[in-house]
């Protein structure tokens, strides 16, 4: 990436995605309306939302494929209906579908695309190699992609994403289908991609796994942004701890001792939970209750801190 | 795991071959362009040549016009071994030809078959795979896209027509044709073939089904086949009209020879039989010269009107093939009443056409214009950003 190159676009040359005012309709339905987006490079930005919230619809949008209705995109400064070769370049895009060419291999698919991209022929095969092998592949490179599993078939079209090293990514449900090994790897593939300076847009359901990659999340709902924050300020507004005890019974009165609002849990094992707002106060809770000589068996965060969002925004809206 | 994007020499922006067009020439940028289409036909053709359909459709066509052949080859036989047995006279012309025309409108009717199943789920088949898009987002143009899918399609169809080609040969060898006739008619053949998957590709690109764009593009086939006889037949009963003639004249004489007049310029070829004399009447007339380019959207007349054929206007006597009676049939129509009426004007006229008035050029260029229109729909919904979707999609 040159910064040069972008700093002299108009807009201030910010590099990264970011949407401004987005709208896009299908015939009546509104699939997103006004979305404000912004993913700094550097950084992985979570797109959060239920079904048909319209997260695929702006991707596709932040994609170059789908033009918006109103609203401006610019990737790294560049303009999508100006400068599509240039803004095509810097983008690389998994797709919710995977859409996998069957009968070639996975080397064949990853030489036609840096083909397709134009790439230099003397390091495509090099260059193949890198990815396969980064994508854990390698042993299946000259199999057709008709036989590998869907989790396979998601790695190698995240491969295929980042065949012309491109500074944005932007991946939809990359971990869905994926077994927990390959979570963590593309947890941390996805952490040492932003390192490099890229801007990484994943959208997931999968909020837990957010958790741990994002840098900062931006929760879209029925085609608006319904809030955008970092996971600090996530982590900040508070959380719901559980806690189980060997004696359930004196872990309730010591918390009602304590003067803390805690509920009940029904489930498999019983629980209580409560909110707590910052870590000190879950930690000095804990040491409360072990030297309160309570048999404390699991004292954890009932939910990620993004998850915790989601649901207040879900009860929001009801 | 990590490190290795760092670790790769960056293909990035700067770096990049493809970089903003026109600064290194318009011949690059052609280079470009082809190499871009080129790398679509390789992806396709890889596609086409796993999968297993595509050989047994090849292995079925191939016997299916192997059977066709030898039958016709035995009737044709039977035929003659008749005929020997009434009339001591034993005709050796109309074996080959016979043979090849047979073949040759096998062919092209399976053509017209085959060319649709090989085109018409180019586009929207990606497209209902999510495929399509991952074409979109490299630096492929639509025309690329378009253009390769056209390609390939088309190449997957000239292999079955190489296929037949021993069997258009075989006709020849039969006696009373040469290459030439084999040559023109598979250049033509390649050219419908060429023209129906253009049709093909274009309605896939514009539709949102695969199931639904392969039978349109089955109908629009029909519609050129049956279609155009059927619009040509009502819009002849349409186009009525008069001509100016009067009387055809029984003449004694066989053929007169050709006399310069009082003002010193030949006279028109004389048919044998008859003289035009009295007042010019007008005499109702189907005025088929203006619905005959409707006839010419037929592949049949383009195919048979092009292979040409010996020129008979001096014999009374020939035996027409079936392509010369197609391409015969298509030329009157052209020329109208005016130049086959008894006596228009006049004037005798010829009974025969020369070929100074093809038909085939009007019908296939009508036919690319139509290809042409679908191909540019289809470029024009491959377009991204996509402004509007084909009714039903979704683009990835």
């Amino acid at each position: 990436m040159s910064i040069a190159e972008s700093s002299n676009v108009p807009g201030g040359g910010a590099l990264g995605v970011s949407a401004e005012g987005v709208s896009r309709r299908f015939g009546t339905v509104h699939a997103v309306e006004h979305i404000d987006f912004h993913a700094p490079a550097g950084k992985v930005t979570a797109l959060i939302g239920p079904n048909g919230a319209g997260k695929t619809t702006l991707l596709l949008m932040l994609a170059s494929l789908l033009r918006p209705d109103s609203g401006t995109i610019r990737i790294d400064g560049l303009d999508p209906l100006r400068d599509s070769a240039a803004v095509r370049l810097r983008i690389g895009w998994m797709p919710d579908t995977l859409g996998v060419w069957e009968s070639l291999t996975a080397r064949e698919i990853l030489v036609q695309m840096a083909h397709f991209y134009r790439l230099p022929q003397a390091g495509i095969g090099q260059r193949v190699d890198e990815l396969l092998e980064l994508v854990r592949l390698d042993a299946l490179a000259d199999q057709p992609a008709r036989v590998l599993s869907r989790g396979q078939q998601q790695r190698l079209s995240l491969a295929r994403a980042l065949i012309h090293d491109p500074s944005v990514l932007l991946l939809d449900e990359p971990a869905s289908g994926l077994d927990p090994g390959s979570r963590v790897e593309l947890r941390n593939l996805l952490r040492s991609l932003a390192g490099a300076g890229k801007a990484v847009v994943v959208s997931s359901h999968v909020l837990s796994e957010l958790d741990e990659i994002a840098d900062g999340a931006v929760f879209v709902n029925q085609g608006r942004t319904v809030k955008q924050q970092t996971l600090e300020e996530a982590a900040r507004q508070g959380r719901r701890y559980a806690i189980t005890a060997l004696d359930n019974q004196a872990l309730a009165v010591k918390l009602g001792e304590l003067g803390l609002e805690y509920r009940v849990e029904a489930g498999l094992r019983p629980s209580v939970t409560l909110l707590l707002t910052h870590d000190d106060g879950a930690a000095a809770l804990l040491r409360e209750l072990v030297t309160a000589g309570i048999g404390v068996v699991s004292f954890a965060p009932a939910a990620g801190a993004l998850e915790e969002t989601y649901m207040n925004l879900e009860t929001e809206r009801r | 795991m990590s490190n290795v994007t760092e670790a790769v020499p960056s293909p990035g922006p700067q770096g990049s071959p493809a970089g903003p067009r026109g600064t290194t020439g318009g011949w690059n940028a052609v280079v470009g362009y082809l190499r871009g289409i080129r790398d679509v036909v390789v992806l396709e053709m890889k596609q086409r040549l796993r999968s297993r359909g595509w050989y047994i459709m090849l292995g079925i066509w191939f016997v299916v016009i192997a059977v066709v052949t030898w039958l016709t080859w035995l009737a044709w036989n039977a035929t003659m071994e008749a005929r020997r047995s009434v009339t001591a006279m034993s005709p050796q012309d109309g074996a080959g030809s016979m043979i090849f025309e047979v073949v040759l409108a096998f062919v092209l009717l399976f053509a017209l078959l085959v060319a649709p199943a090989l085109s018409a789920h180019a586009i929207d088949g990606d497209r209902a795979g999510g495929t399509l898009a991952i074409l979109q987002i490299t630096l492929l143009t639509p025309g690329q896209i378009l253009w390769g899918k056209f390609c390939a399609g088309w190449l997957a169809a000239l292999a079955f027509l190489a296929t037949s080609a021993p069997f258009l040969v075989f006709g020849m060898f039969q006696g009373g044709l040469t290459v030439g006739h084999v040559v023109v008619s598979l250049v033509m053949l390649a050219v419908e073939l060429a023209v129906v998957c253009g049709i093909g590709v274009g309605i896939s690109a514009l539709a949102g089904r695969p199931l639904f764009s392969i039978v349109v593009t089955y109908l629009a086939v029909a519609a050129l086949v049956v279609g155009s006889l059927i619009s040509f037949g009502l819009g002849s009963q349409l186009a009525q009209g008069t001509v100016l003639a009067n009387t055809p004249q029984a003449r004694s004489v066989l053929y007169a020879p050709a006399q310069p007049n009082q003002q010193g310029q030949p006279t028109e070829p004389v048919q044998p039989g008859y003289t035009c004399g009295g007042p010019l009447v007008e005499h109702p007339a189907l005025r088929t010269e203006r619905v005959a380019w409707m006839l010419a959207l037929n592949p049949y007349v383009v195919v048979a009107d092009a292979i040409p054929y010996p020129d008979r206007s001096g014999s009374a006597f020939y035996s027409a093939g079936m392509i010369e009676s197609i391409s015969q049939g298509a030329r009157s129509a052209l020329a109208g009443p005016d130049h086959t009426y008894l006596c228009a004007n006049g004037v005798p006229q010829p009974q025969y056409l020369k070929q100074t008035t093809p038909l085939w050029p009007l019908g296939l260029g009508l036919q690319l214009v139509l290809t042409g229109l679908l191909m540019w729909l289809g470029w024009r919904s491959l377009r991204t950003p996509a402004g509007r979707l084909p009714r039903g999609t979704r683009i990835a």
